[in-house]
């Protein structure tokens, strides 16, 4: 006869999270270094030619690069504005069903709009030192690809911790407008915004 | 398996980098071919000048009459290239222009230290000589020069790369209150400019000063309430030479 058993008294549930772990990150980190190692590494071994591939339209290949540049960011704003209704921070704003494909899709734009840049600003200029501005430009420039690299990563895995998305999206950004700061927009202060 | 959209974010990205490097890389070596049967036909000419250059490490190519494109190792020297930059140390800027047979160069810290520079460009070999015994020797190619610029006795080394429209050398010879006033700027690749300006350039003690700032949209400073205009010396349009 099948014993009969009563099961235990219920205990309080608490709402069930499947266990996170930081170290589903370690793989996406190493990869992540890997792409900021080789951009630098790259972007300072390589001879810069100065030249690149011309874009029709411009007046030169400077405002291809800060207007890219400007419409990432821009994008980048959207990205994050999305975020934050995502995960409920926006007051008085739910989220739309819609609100996902905008953050994935301006998140994919944004990134897009970057690779010329840092295509011709690696190809064309390299990695360069001699002042403050353009090693800060550098630096984080090699950071963000790195950093951008650790996000998409660490997005097909299960079971990451919550702080992981914040945290590389938000520095993700951070570095995308000092990166912005440190070259568009001393480009627009010194020679104007300029088609 | 459905391939997760973020690894095909990244797949895209990494593609039209590889793409647009490859179209790069080969936009820049249709140029050096180009420039490879240019220099070719004007090195020919430069033997027949047997203009002779000084200190700088010669080149591997035989200064003779070969094609220097075919023999160097991968540079090609352009006829015609401005460059820019600053100087190791960051004490001032240099800029070279190369035009065909003529090349000159500029240096200044934007207040005491400025000197002109001419010269015979010579198989991607540059020395060029100045007022008060200021040399510049350099070697140069598609994209970027390198050498020494001494001025006043101080000796400057230097890496620039090619600079295009907006940046680059502009020049401006006037007369300002009844004196010659001949100033000199500097537009770096960032957009960031040095001028230094010389009250009296015939004088045997040239002295030197901040050049007022060139607004690069009109190419004209202000100096003390005369309106000052400066010509761009660019090797591009032939500009200044």
């Amino acid at each position: 006869m099948a014993a009969q058993f009563e099961p235990p008294a219920p205990t309080r549930l608490d709402r069930i999270q499947p266990a996170t772990s930081g170290r589903l990150l370690v793989v996406p980190a190493l990869v992540g270094c890997l792409v900021s190692l080789t951009l630098g590494i790259y972007g300072r071994l390589h001879s810069p030619t100065g030249v690149a591939v011309d874009i029709v339209g411009f007046s030169s290949p400077a405002t291809v690069k800060t207007w890219l540049a400007t419409g990432a960011v821009l994008f980048a704003v959207v990205q994050v504005g999305s975020a934050l209704v995502m995960y409920g921070k926006v007051p008085r704003v739910t989220s739309p069903s819609w609100i996902g494909t905008l953050h994935q899709w301006s998140g994919r734009i944004a990134f897009i709009l970057t690779v010329p840049v840092v295509v011709h600003c690696l190809y064309a200029l390299g990695f360069q030192t001699f002042n403050a501005r353009v090693l800060v430009h550098s630096v984080c420039g090699c950071l963000f690809f790195g950093v951008f690299t650790v996000k998409m990563l660490a997005l097909t895995r299960r079971g990451i911790p919550g702080w992981a998305l914040p945290l590389l999206g938000g520095l993700a950004f951070a570095l995308l407008v000092v990166i912005w700061f440190t070259s568009a927009f001393w480009f627009f202060t010194n020679f104007g915004v300029s088609r | 398996m459905k391939i997760s959209t973020p690894i095909i974010t990244l797949l895209v990205g990494v593609v039209l980098a590889a793409s647009l490097l490859i179209s790069s890389m080969s936009a820049v070596s249709a140029k050096k071919a180009a420039l490879a049967a240019a220099s070719a036909s004007a090195s020919a000419q430069a033997t027949a000048a047997g203009t002779v250059s000084a200190a700088a490490p010669s080149q591997s190519a035989s200064s003779a009459a070969s094609p220097s494109a075919s023999t160097s190792p991968g540079f090609v020297i352009p006829p015609h290239a401005n460059y820019d930059g600053k100087v190791q140390g960051n004490a001032g800027s240099v800029a070279i222009v190369v035009h065909d047979t003529f090349a000159i160069a500029y240096y200044c810290n934007g207040s005491t230290q400025e000197a002109w520079l001419k010269g015979t460009p010579h198989n991607g070999q540059l020395s060029m000589t100045g007022k008060n015994n200021a040399t510049l020797t350099a070697n140069y190619a598609l994209g970027h020069a390198r050498g020494t610029v001494t001025v006043d006795g101080i000796s400057h080394v230097f890496s620039i790369i090619a600079v295009h429209k907006p940046s680059g050398l502009f020049q401006s010879i006037a007369v300002v209150r009844g004196a010659t006033v001949k100033a000199g700027w500097i537009v770096l690749a960032d957009g960031t400019q040095v001028g230094s300006l010389e009250p009296d350039p015939n004088s045997a003690t040239p002295s030197a000063a901040t050049a007022p700032k060139l607004d690069l949209s009109t190419l004209t400073a202000d100096d003390g309430g005369t309106t000052i205009v400066a010509t761009p010396i660019d090797a591009e349009t032939g500009s200044g030479f």
